[in-house]
Order: C-alpha cells, then structure tokens, then sequence
C-alpha cells in the first residue's frame, strides 16, 4: 500500500521530502522534525525515514452534461470504496468538493475561467472551451497525481462567482467530475481510467421535468428551451468526449413498451472498451458471445413490462468494444439477485455485493434499473483496478517509480 | 453507513433478504423504487431555498427576454445556460435538505457513541 502511516504530529506540517535513492529505485519520504540541521548533528535521532511511496492518487474522470447523475453516480461510487463523502469540514458551504476516506471528487466547473457575468458579456456558455481554464486544470491535475497539495478555485454555484481557493490534499482515489475531463488532451493523458455518462435527448427532458417542474418560474416551455439553447456548445465540446471513455453508459428510453414517452422505464447499455489495461469487461454467460436474455419466466416472475437483457462484442467510434444492456426495471429484490448471478467479471468481493450496494442505496435514482446497477458496476471496477495499480506499486517499486 | 435502528424498515417484498449473508443487508432498506413512484420522489421533498428559487425564476424571465430578440445568439444560449446552472444547484439544495432533515441522523452524527445511536449489524 502506497500509504504513509510513520509520521509525527510536527511531520504533518513539516516539509516532506521526495528522495529518490538510484541504488533501490524506490522512493523514499523524510520527515524532519525539526530542521535539517540539527537533525543531522543529534545522529540522526530525529530523523525518519519511511520507505514508502508518496501518495500518488489513481485519477479517474467522470464526464456528464449538468443534471444527467454525476452526483449519484459520484455517491454510489464513493460507497463502492467504504465511507460516506462529505463536502470538506470547515470549509465553504459552497464547495462542490467531496472527500471520504479514500476518495476526493472535485468539480471541474471550479475550473471556469470566465464566472457567470464573465460568461453573459462575452455570450458564451459554460460548456464553451472558452470558460474553462484548462492550464490551471492540467496542472493542478498533474500536480495531484504527483503527490502534491494543490489550492483549486472554487466556483460557486450560487453566486455565479469565483471564491476564494480550498486547499486539496492527494488522497488514493482522485475524481474529477463534470462536463470537460476528457477534452483537454493533456489532461486525459492523466486519467487513470474514464467515463462518460450519455444521456439521450428524451430520457434528459423526462429527467430534467421531473427536476425542474415543480420549481417557481419553470416550465415545459422553459425546460425544453433551456436543453435546446445549450444543445449546440453540448454536442460541440461535451458529447465528443464520449470516444475516448473506457466505459460510457448509455441511457435510452425502454423498448419494452411501445410508443412509451414516460421516461419511467429506460434502457441502458454499459458500453466497456476492450484491451484497456487492468480493465476486465463484464458479461453474460460467455465472453464474447452475442446475448439476449429475459430473466423472467418460470424461475422468475417480473412484473410489467419485465427485464431484458443483451451482451454482445461491438464497435464504438472504432474501438472494439463489449456492450451489456438492460431494459426494463427490478420490481422486486430477488430479481436483482437473480440478474447478479447471471454475470462474470463483476470484481465484486463476495457473492450478492451488487445486490447490497443497489439496496443501500435504494433511495437514490435509478436504483430499480440499468443505470443504478451499472454505476454500481463501474464502482467495483474502479475499485478493482485501484487495486491491482497499489499491489503493481507495492510488487515492483522500481516499476512504481516510473509511474 | 451511520443508519439508526430508527431509521430501519422493512418493506413486504423483502421475502429474498435471507439469500444474502444477513450483515450485508442491515441498514437503511427501501426496496423497490417502482413502488414509490420512480423519480417523482422529489416533488415531494423540500422547498427549494428562497433565495436560490428567486434567482431560478428571475433567469428564467431574463432569457426568455434575451431570446426574444436574438434566437439563437450566444447571449440567448449563455441566458439558458445560467437557468440550468441554477436549476441544478436548487435541485442540489434540496438534496442537501433531504439528507439534513431527519434529527436523529443529524444527532447521532454528532454523537454517535449514544445509546440511541447503536447500529447493530449482526
């Protein structure tokens, strides 16, 4: 484990130093405890030296239009790893930063380089390249993953302003969430591992009338106008990003019910990219094989209008990929269950995880259906693959030092 | 993870909870979502805070206006692009206030060594 456990109340805040010894090819952190000086002239007494790598964060992207299950994807995520995230104790009230034991989220609409009158004046959206500083990203990023403390801006959602910076520490999982991780090229280079959340126009109108509806000043009129004022700059910069995702999840409306316009019932594919390392994809009955399966029947009983589900090898934007899709929405645990058993690859740590993790978290959107139980399965994939980069740095440190 | 005794309950379709090991499904257990109407749970929760309401609904009226004369302009799209920055951070708010409302869970996140507070998982 990449982890630093020797340390002493002064070492929290003295400089910590990155030596990197040639003959072991390891690094290696030293505390003082008091200066270097007299460290050295009392025999070294004070001085600690742990063998151990610096925290260097796996960094993983998230990218998704605004309103389409970032945060609860974010959440389901972060309960994957173990422990609730919370926005940072004693900060602003407004950071959109969330941080858990193992894992920080942060936003990248901290990154905007033009605030909300900024952007009015000069007629573009925040969707636009335009508006977001990608330079102070990519370093910040970068410096994360080096095993830096960074202090990012934080935008306030609110205000529409730029407030003062928090300060943000390299924790083991580093996400970066929100509309632009993958567009800059620099930065996408960083990613560890990336996802594209893809919501279809109907399902995104459905989502954002169930959002919107109620609240003072909205309307029908005003949603659809709103999605179709911001569709242009979205299919320009967000939607393009999606190819170069190790995982997107598609949201469709059902084609279990004909005609269905509802929004309620949805169809989701997980589409997983093929030969990327440390990425097994996940699939039904056999790797490989073209599938379509309806659970319910004698063994199971659904209700209207019933599961479906498809798994097969396809193409995406030319890379070779696995696509698992389901339509359709559990009415009733022991569907899930039976669904869960049904699949390889999961990276879960004991039979029925998915199941626990779904019903944990029943109270969020999305968990009777694809979307839910597909976000959930990308969390143990991160996990799994969180894994297998600390046993490769803790296996071979000289291998490690080149990350 | 920090659920309460209080906070448990056990709805009529949990006949299948005993497949999985017993530990694993304590906790706060709503099952399914079909039944409470899918995503329309909202409505039901919280008032948006006044003063982020106010902001939606003035946005509202200013796009409408920018787009009146100028469809499609950048102006009109970074009017709607601020009515959707707003409505998503009302709709944050209210999840905000959903997770802030029960007393007990405020309580025992505080003071979670009370005996009110006692999970038992086993």
């Amino acid at each position: 484990m990449a982890i630093c456990s020797a340390h002493t109340t002064t070492s929290l805040h003295s400089p910590c130093t990155t030596v990197s010894n040639t003959g072991f090819r390891q690094k290696q952190v030293i505390f003082f405890t008091s200066n270097r000086r007299s460290g050295r002239r009392h025999g070294g007494a004070r001085t600690f030296q742990v063998s151990c790598s610096v925290e260097k964060p796996v960094v993983i992207g998230l990218a998704a239009d605004s309103g389409c299950g970032k945060s609860t994807f974010m959440r389901r995520l972060t309960s994957v790893f173990g422990g609730a995230a919370e926005p940072p104790k004693g900060g602003n009230p407004d950071s959109n930063t969330l941080i858990s034991d193992t894992t920080t989220v942060i936003c990248l609409d901290d990154y905007h380089s033009l605030d909300r009158t900024g952007r009015k004046e000069k007629g573009v959206t925040a969707l636009d390249p335009r508006a977001n500083n990608f330079d102070l990203m990519y370093e910040q990023v970068k410096a994360i993953k080096e095993g830096q403390t960074i202090e990012k801006p934080i935008y306030n959602h609110v205000t529409g302003l730029l407030d003062p910076p928090e300060v943000i520490t390299p924790p083991k999982i580093f996400v970066i969430e929100g509309l632009h991780p993958m567009f800059d090229e620099r930065v996408r280079d960083l990613l560890d591992f990336s996802i594209y959340l893809d919501i279809s126009d109907d399902v995104k109108f459905a989502w954002k009338i169930q959002r919107d509806m109620a609240e003072r000043g909205h309307s029908l009129e005003s949603i659809k106008a709103s999605i179709e004022a911001r569709k242009p700059d979205f299919d320009a910069y967000i939607d393009p990003q999606k190819q170069y995702a190790d995982a997107v999840i598609e949201v469709l409306p059902t084609q279990l019910i004909p005609d269905d316009n509802e929004g309620k019932v949805l169809r989701v594919k997980l589409i997983m990219k093929e030969g990327v390392k440390r990425f097994n994809p996940v699939y039904l009955f056999d790797e490989g094989s073209s599938i379509t399966w309806v659970p319910c029947g004698r063994k199971l009983t659904c209700s209207y209008p019933g599961i479906k589900f498809a798994y097969g090898p396809d193409s995406y934007f030319g890379h070779e990929v696995s696509v698992l899709e389901m339509d359709g929405q559990f009415d009733r645990l022991d569907e899930l269950i039976y669904v869960e058993s049904h699949l390889s690859n999961l990276s879960t740590k004991f039979y029925g995880e998915v199941t626990q993790q779904m019903l944990k978290h029943a109270d969020f959107p999305g968990s009777n259906n694809g979307t839910g139980l597909f976000q959930t399965i990308v969390g143990l994939k991160i996990r799994d693959l969180y894994e297998q980069i600390v046993a490769e740095r803790a296996g071979a440190p000289a291998e490690a030092a080149k990350v | 993870m920090a659920s309460t005794v209080a906070s448990l309950s056990t709805p009529a379709t949990f006949a299948a909870a005993d497949v999985l090991p017993r530990r694993k499904v304590a906790g706060r257990v709503w099952f399914p979502m079909a039944r409470r109407g899918g995503f329309a749970v909202r409505s039901s929760g919280p008032a948006t805070p006044p003063e982020i309401s106010d902001k939606v609904s003035d946005s509202i009226k200013k796009a409408e206006e920018t787009c009146a004369d100028e469809k499609g302009s950048g102006e009109c799209a970074a009017a709607w692009d601020e009515v959707e920055e707003l409505s998503a951070a009302a709709s944050h708010a209210r999840d905000k206030l959903k997770e802030n409302n029960d007393p007990l869970e405020n309580y025992c996140k505080e003071n979670p060594e009370t005996d009110e507070c006692r999970t038992y998982d086993n």
